[in-house]
């Protein structure tokens, strides 16, 4: 894929650099020579991947009734969604899901923090990767209501008990509607997230080298500041990182616990 | 827009990452660390289940305590009081005999001294009368009737002792 076109600014030296930048975080091959065309975003998700694996198998190895080190880090996760999403949202039966859920939990988590350290690129900062996984949660939950209480009850579930059988079409479309975004919903805020948040380090930067590049007064005071910025924004995008880990996996515990609760609300 | 479209190799690749993650997460690396985690909520549990036994019981051993040292405290005062109570009957018993004694004894002396002044009283009498009837004789001469005298003396000694006895 080409770089963006930024016809406005191109003429100006820092038109080019945001240029660049748009250029550097957009979905491209990661190497021209490669023989599989893996994207520069599927290489640090594939990382992230590898890290990950490795991180919960030596964690599960060393799971003991008194946590330490790297046991302890994994087991505040796996407490953290198993008991503050999976059995708060969904209830004793949700540590039936914890599994996928703790899945993407970790998944997410992994790929934000992954890109937070340069030359990284969040696996989550492109909608390849996070409308894949918006729509593997959307045919998972949906599964789990259909095997739960049948096709046709699940969708006769999505016009609630006592509407107006004149209204129970519009209804309807509107529940579907409202089903089919929620993957597109879920996939865009993540990416919006963390693409959002490495635009903003990348903008900053550029002020830092371009301040530098052309030095002047103004630049004297930008770049000190800018830096600064680079630096709150750094722990920010570490604040994200987590909570958009957590937001995603809430969201999906909410999903399924709606489809196993078809029709009571 | 396009930043929307998404990569199809992207989404496949995510499709692998998520059945590899998935069945490794779910088969090797959650259930040691699932397991593990109950087993402590368990263990957890149960010790605050024994502490709090633990503490009901040493609670009931407490009061027990507090309980057998009330009882102690009321039993040994019931004991000094009853050791008090026997030490005062036996001294008022030993004094009240003492004094029984005491008095028989000066009872018995009282007894002894009147008698042996009533002898010797009685002796003194006797030997009075006799010297005084001879000193009389001797004073008056040979007229006195030593028999009439004696009884006339005689009386006159006992006026004189019932004075003195006074």
């Amino acid at each position: 894929m080409s770089a963006p076109v930024v016809p406005a600014a191109e003429a100006s030296p820092m038109g080019e650099k945001i240029a660049e930048l748009l250029h550097e975080l957009s979905v491209r091959p990661f190497s021209e020579n490669a023989a599989f065309s893996l994207t520069n975003y599927t290489f640090w998700l594939i990382i992230a991947v590898l890290l990950l694996l490795v991180f919960m198998v030596v964690a599960s190895r060393k799971a003991k009734l008194v946590p330490s080190g790297i046991g302890n880090l994994a087991e505040a996760g796996v407490e953290l969604v198993r008991n503050s999403i999976c059995v708060d949202i969904i209830g004793p039966e949700g540590k039936k899901y914890f599994p996928f859920i703790g899945t993407i939990f970790f998944f997410v988590l992994f790929n934000n923090l992954l890109g937070n350290i340069p030359p990284a690129l969040p696996g989550t900062g492109t909608v390849g990767t996070t409308f894949t996984w918006a729509i593997i949660v959307f045919l998972v939950y949906n599964g789990i209501g259909i095997k739960k209480v049948g096709f046709g009850h699940y969708i006769k579930s999505f016009v609630p008990a006592g509407t107006p059988m004149w209204l129970a079409p519009l209804i309807f479309v509107i529940e579907v509607i409202s089903h089919l975004l929620r993957p597109f919903t879920l996939g865009i805020r993540l990416f919006a997230n963390m693409y959002a948040g490495h635009i903003m380090l990348g903008v900053f930067a550029v002020f830092v080298a371009m301040s530098i590049e052309h030095f002047s007064a103004v630049g004297a005071l930008v770049v000190p500041l800018s830096f600064l910025m680079q630096v709150v924004l750094r722990v920010f995008e570490l604040f994200v990182a987590v909570l958009q880990a957590y937001i995603f996996s809430i969201l999906t515990a909410v999903y399924i616990n709606g489809a196993l609760h078809t029709g009571e609300h | 827009m396009e930043l929307i479209i998404p990569n199809t190799t992207e989404m496949w690749v995510n499709v692998a990452a998520f059945v590899v993650l998935f069945i490794v997460m779910w088969k090797v690396a959650f259930p040691p660390m699932t397991k593990m985690l109950d087993e402590r909520a368990e263990k957890i549990r149960d010790s605050i289940e024994k502490a709090e036994e633990t503490r009901v019981e040493a609670e009931r051993l407490l009061e027990e305590y507090r309980q057998q040292m009330a009882d102690a405290r009321t039993e040994a005062a019931k004991i000094i009081e009853q050791g008090r109570t026997v030490a005062e009957n036996m001294k008022a018993e030993i004094l009240a005999k003492a004094r029984e004694e005491a008095e028989a004894e000066k009872t018995r002396t009282l007894e002894a001294i009147r008698a042996e002044k009533a002898a010797a009283m009685a002796e003194l009498q006797t030997s009075v009368a006799d010297l005084s009837v001879a000193v009389a004789g001797k004073i008056i001469g040979e007229k006195l009737d030593p028999a009439e005298h004696h009884a006339l003396i005689e009386r006159y000694i006992a006026e004189v002792g019932s004075l003195n006895e006074k």
